[in-house]
């Protein structure tokens, strides 16, 4: 039992597990499992969509971020290219509310409050799931109910099935300068331990080209000073002890450097801008049984991020501009359960985290905050009913050398979310959710050198969510056939909103005060067989959204969209796969959004849309299995910005070569 | 499958529906007589600087009237504008080039790069006219001297960091020096001799020099922004017969225009959020508030006079995201009109043109 609830950590409740378990008690493959998972994703109390390897591998994503644009209610802000920064906003209420999850454990970044998911790449993801709201799992560390939404990167480096070893290499080649070679291994040894490891090297010239438009005037030119390189590396130890209990640690170091392009500037290409990134953290997740009722989870991680800027065109005399920043973290987690009777299971659980941040540039205040945040819990699953409830108390405390910190906060803020299903076993279910979240205002909206403020106030939303979902097995042709719709009505109080300035790096806040979101999220996977050997695989997604400003009705912005969210975006993906042959289809688009609060026709910036197509195949030798993949995107060549003057690139090719033992 | 089919044929309608905007039919270019320019220097790195163009008779603005003529738009963070000899200059900061454009029709004559032999960025600011050349500051410590009959620059003037405003006083130019973009502001005053267009003296004034103004008895007014935390804004008188500072005054001034024995100031970053008209002996105002007819100006940005009707003009740039204003106020501080620059934002400068 204790085996599949730690499969089933980003799944469902305890007791669904039960019931399919004895469903497919069958066969035990790693096929039938992954089958339960993605079954599982639309019959929970809060809405949660998943991409499983086999299709993050299909739409070609290059990392976490062009695999989460499929997912319903999300808008990724894309400065373009390979290198480009690109951050999450789900449902409108932006990257600082959304928690990214890397294998169980959050990760942080207290100074800009976003995480760059460039720099997850998607080639030893397991699974990349969003959940709304909350994760549904009694055993959580408590920082991961802070967040209104929560993007879980689980990487393949824990299987606690696959008991013989298995390697896998390859290279990735493709436009602009792409090389992307990655290898890894997956080491069962003696006494319950298993290690694995794998590393990635990502080379890319990024010269795409694009068109500047300037009202008659029509220029083609090429992307510059847009290359990347990095490297980055992990390292798993997992001990199973004697009591079932597990260790898994994790060392992971990610480097890279990159030149930032900049806007585009009309009469004015250059740009000499660019970044360094040295990363290394060590995280560990200690999971025990104590009895058949009560379980416990320990998690710390430490990290240690340094990140260099220098843009030698910035004119202070000085030779330019050179910020280097080091942010230093550490995290600590106790969470246990215990399930109290048939039906409640009660769930307590405790975070702190330090955060230390220094640079040097002159006059920096260098600093220091203390998160403390505490969760209960309870669940309580009777008949077709499941409620969650939690209460979740954070207190945050900053410390500055110099100049005023802000003042300590501390906060309450619960949830509560319920599904109902007409009886067992029916494909239908509603489900409803309440949440009240806060974002603390980061250290580059505090203490920047004079753009910083430190009486801002911190960010609450309030979230609301109803929806129905409908999962059902049909026949061979139809296997699986399941749709969620969900509507929500979010609020933003004291919204800080960050736009771009004068470089990528650095952000210019404007508090915009009050947003009304109103939502519809439609979700909708299919699979089957067909003609005996034609597997196929089908996921669209759809979102209609308006998020309004509500803060000053004598503004012209009154009622009008906040920047960068359009009412329209969907996305669709179909894979078919026939012996050792694959082939797939997958499209994005998004309709017309506002480049500035008010919603003039000058600010209007067009929808767009790219599609792309693949084509694999399998060859199995005696000794290993080859697949060798070649993909075309954005097939139209359709040029657009995801934001206004960062160009995204037009039609690219890709082939890619994995090999991995059979 | 048929069921995805069509599915998919209906998203990819939807797609090509709603991925075009409607054609706009061309614009209506007006005829410029008599009325104002307003330059509103848009967002930085979002290339939406505009020029509207406001006519008296027929109390319209004609906004973004560059692109309308020129059929593409000026470019990036327009920062000043002046109306000389028939032409009108564009500073154009982010972009780094000087507009040369036509005064009545603003049909482009000449684009002047300011940029290195490395085509990095010179980052010009402001300009000011003299004889038959303009002078256009650099924030990279440089002035430059443009003919403005072939068109070129003659030569760069090294002065101090990052210069700002510029006025001629007699036959010498002054240039705020202020340090703006350095870890600690300038606080210097470059003295150009206009004969030879070299820098011959720098006077030295309270820290972050910025705006400044020229009256008719041989002073000239500097606005000093301090460095935001301990040294507070000041504003300086300077003799030009001697080169030096007469008056002192702890006060924060943002843009201002000498007219009739006053000095019309808005209260700029760190100052007040009304207008007011300052004695140019010791200062102080007369009123808190320029303005007597209780028109609300949200944030006073530029400020011009017109010197043949005593004329105030005063833009309004809102909350720095929204479309701004322009309000024409008479000597007496009463609104005579106003207008929308919309889509423009942060109207900076007003030019006055009369045919």
């Amino acid at each position: 039992m204790h085996c599949i609830t730690t499969i089933f950590l980003v799944a469902g409740s305890c007791s669904l597990a039960r019931a399919q378990v004895a469903d497919t008690a069958k066969t035990l493959k790693k096929v039938t499992i992954k089958a339960l998972k993605k079954q599982n994703s639309f019959t929970t109390a809060t809405p949660v969509q998943s991409l499983n390897h086999e299709t993050l591998q299909n739409i070609s994503a290059g990392s976490v971020a062009d695999a989460a644009r499929y997912f319903s209610g999300v808008l990724i802000k894309d400065y373009g290219g390979v290198g480009g920064l690109k951050t999450i906003s789900v449902r409108s209420l932006g990257a600082s509310h959304t928690g990214i999850i890397y294998d169980g454990i959050p990760v942080s970044d207290v100074q800009t409050g976003q995480i760059d998911l460039s720099r997850f790449s998607s080639t030893f993801v397991e699974t990349l799931s969003l959940h709304q709201a909350s994760i549904q799992h009694s055993l959580l560390p408590a920082r991961i109910y802070a967040s209104a939404s929560a993007l879980a990167i689980t990487t393949n480096t824990f299987n606690p099935v696959a008991q013989k070893q298995s390697w896998q290499a390859g290279i990735k080649a493709g436009s602009f300068g792409l090389w992307q070679p990655f290898a890894g291994i997956y080491q069962p040894l003696k006494k319950n331990w298993i290690l694995s490891c794998n590393a990635e090297a990502i080379f890319s010239k990024g010269d795409y080209p694009f068109y500047i438009n300037n009202g008659n005037f029509s220029e083609k030119t090429n992307r510059n000073n847009s290359a990347v390189q990095t490297f980055q590396a992990e390292a798993n130890a997992v001990k199973q002890f004697k009591d079932s209990s597990t260790l898994q640690t994790k060392i992971a170091g990610y480097v890279s450097e990159r030149g930032l392009p900049g806007a585009v500037i009309f009469f004015n290409n250059r740009s000499a801008q660019q970044l360094w990134n040295r990363d290394v953290f060590v995280q560990s997740r200690y999971t025990k049984t104590i009895t058949t009722t009560t379980a416990l989870l320990l998690s710390a991680k430490y990290s240690h991020t340094y990140t260099r800027y220098t843009d030698p065109d910035f004119l202070n005399n000085q030779g330019g501009l050179d910020n280097r920043y080091k942010q230093d973290e550490l995290y600590l987690s106790i969470a246990a359960n215990h399930q109290l009777g048939k039906d409640f299971i009660v769930s307590a659980a405790a975070d702190i985290a330090p955060a230390w941040l220094s640079a040097n540039t002159s006059g920096f205040v260098k600093p220091f905050r203390f998160s403390n945040w505490n969760n209960i819990a309870l669940n309580y699953v009777q008949g077709g009913w499941q409620v969650n409830g939690s209460l979740l108390y954070t207190h945050v405390s900053d410390k500055t050398d110099t100049g005023t910190a802000a003042a300590a906060k501390n906060k309450f803020t619960p949830t509560l979310a319920v599904s109902w299903k007409p009886r067992a076993g029916s494909p239908f279910m509603l489900r409803a959710f309440y949440k009240v979240v806060f974002r603390m205002p980061t250290f580059n909206d505090l203490y920047y050198n004079f753009i910083g403020n430190s009486l801002l106030k911190p960010e609450y939303a309030k979230q609301y969510n109803a929806g129905a979902t409908y999962s059902q097995h049909f026949n061979t042709a139809i296997k699986q056939f399941s749709i969620s719709a969900d509507a929500y009505y979010n609020t933003v109080k004291d919204k800080i909103i960050a736009v771009p300035n004068q470089n990528l790096f650095v952000w210019t806040m404007l508090n915009l005060g009050t947003v009304h979101i109103k939502g519809l999220d439609i979700t909708t996977e299919l699979n089957g067989t067909i003609f005996t050997k034609l597997d196929w695989f089908c996921r669209i997604a759809y979102t209609w959204q308006q998020a309004l400003d509500v803060t000053d009705p004598s503004s012209p912005s009154y009622k009008n969209n906040i920047p960068y969210t359009p009412n329209n975006a969907g996305s669709g993906l179909v894979s078919f796969s026939f012996n050792n042959w694959g082939a797939g289809y997958n499209m994005l688009f998004s309709g017309t959004r506002y480049t500035l609060g008010e919603n003039n026709p000058y600010n209007q910036l067009d929808g767009w849309g790219t599609q792309d197509i693949f084509i694999s195949r399998a060859l199995n030798t005696q000794h290993f299995k080859v697949k060798i993949k070649g993909a075309l995107n954005n097939i139209s060549n359709q040029h657009f910005d995801v934001i206004r003057y960062y160009p995204m690139p037009g039609r690219s090719w890709s082939i890619s070569i994995l090999l991995n033992n059979s | 499958m048929k069921k995805n089919a069509g599915f998919l044929l209906v998203v990819t309608l939807l797609i090509v529906c709603s991925c075009k905007k409607n054609d706009s039919p061309a614009p209506v270019v007006p005829v410029v007589t008599t009325g104002v320019y307003v330059l509103s220097e848009g967002l930085f790195n979002s290339n939406n600087t505009t020029l509207t163009y406001y006519n008296f008779a027929t109390s319209t603005a004609t906004t973004d009237f560059f692109a309308s003529s020129n059929g593409s738009g000026l470019g990036d963070t327009g920062n000043d504008m002046i109306i000389y000899g028939g032409k009108m200059y564009i500073v154009m900061n982010q972009s780094s080039y000087l507009e040369v454009a036509d005064a009545t029709t603003a049909k482009n004559i000449k684009k002047i790069d300011l940029k290195t032999a490395t085509a990095a960025a010179r980052q010009p600011r402001y300009a000011v006219a003299y004889k038959n050349k303009v002078l256009v500051s650099s924030y990279d410590g440089t002035v430059a001297v443009i003919d403005t009959a072939a068109l070129t620059i003659d030569k760069f003037i090294t002065v101090g960091a990052n210069p700002e405003q510029m006025v001629v006083s007699g036959s010498k130019l002054y240039v705020a020096n202020s340090g703006g973009l350095q870890p600690v502001p300038d606080s210097t005053v470059s003295v150009i001799d206009l004969s030879t267009f070299t820098e011959i003296q720098k006077i030295k004034v309270p820290l972050g020099p910025g705006s400044m103004t020229a009256d008719d008895a041989g002073n000239i007014y500097v606005a000093c922004i301090g460095n935001y935390t301990t040294v507070p804004p000041r504003l300086v008188k300077i003799s030009t017969a001697s080169n030096t500072i007469i008056k002192t005054a702890d006060t924060a001034v943002g843009k201002m225009r000498f007219y009739n024995g006053k000095l019309y100031a808005t209260g700029g970053y760190l100052g007040s959020s009304k207008v007011r008209a300052l004695n140019t002996t010791d200062f102080t105002a007369a009123s808190s508030n320029f303005v007597t007819d209780g028109t609300a100006i949200k944030l006073p940005y530029g400020i011009t006079v017109d010197d043949l009707t005593g004329d105030v003009y005063v833009t309004d740039a809102k909350d720095y995201i929204s479309s701004g204003e322009v309000f024409c106020f008479d000597k007496t501080g009463k609104k005579k009109f106003s207008f929308s620059v919309s889509p423009g934002l942060n109207p900076n400068t007003v030019a006055l043109i009369r045919k």
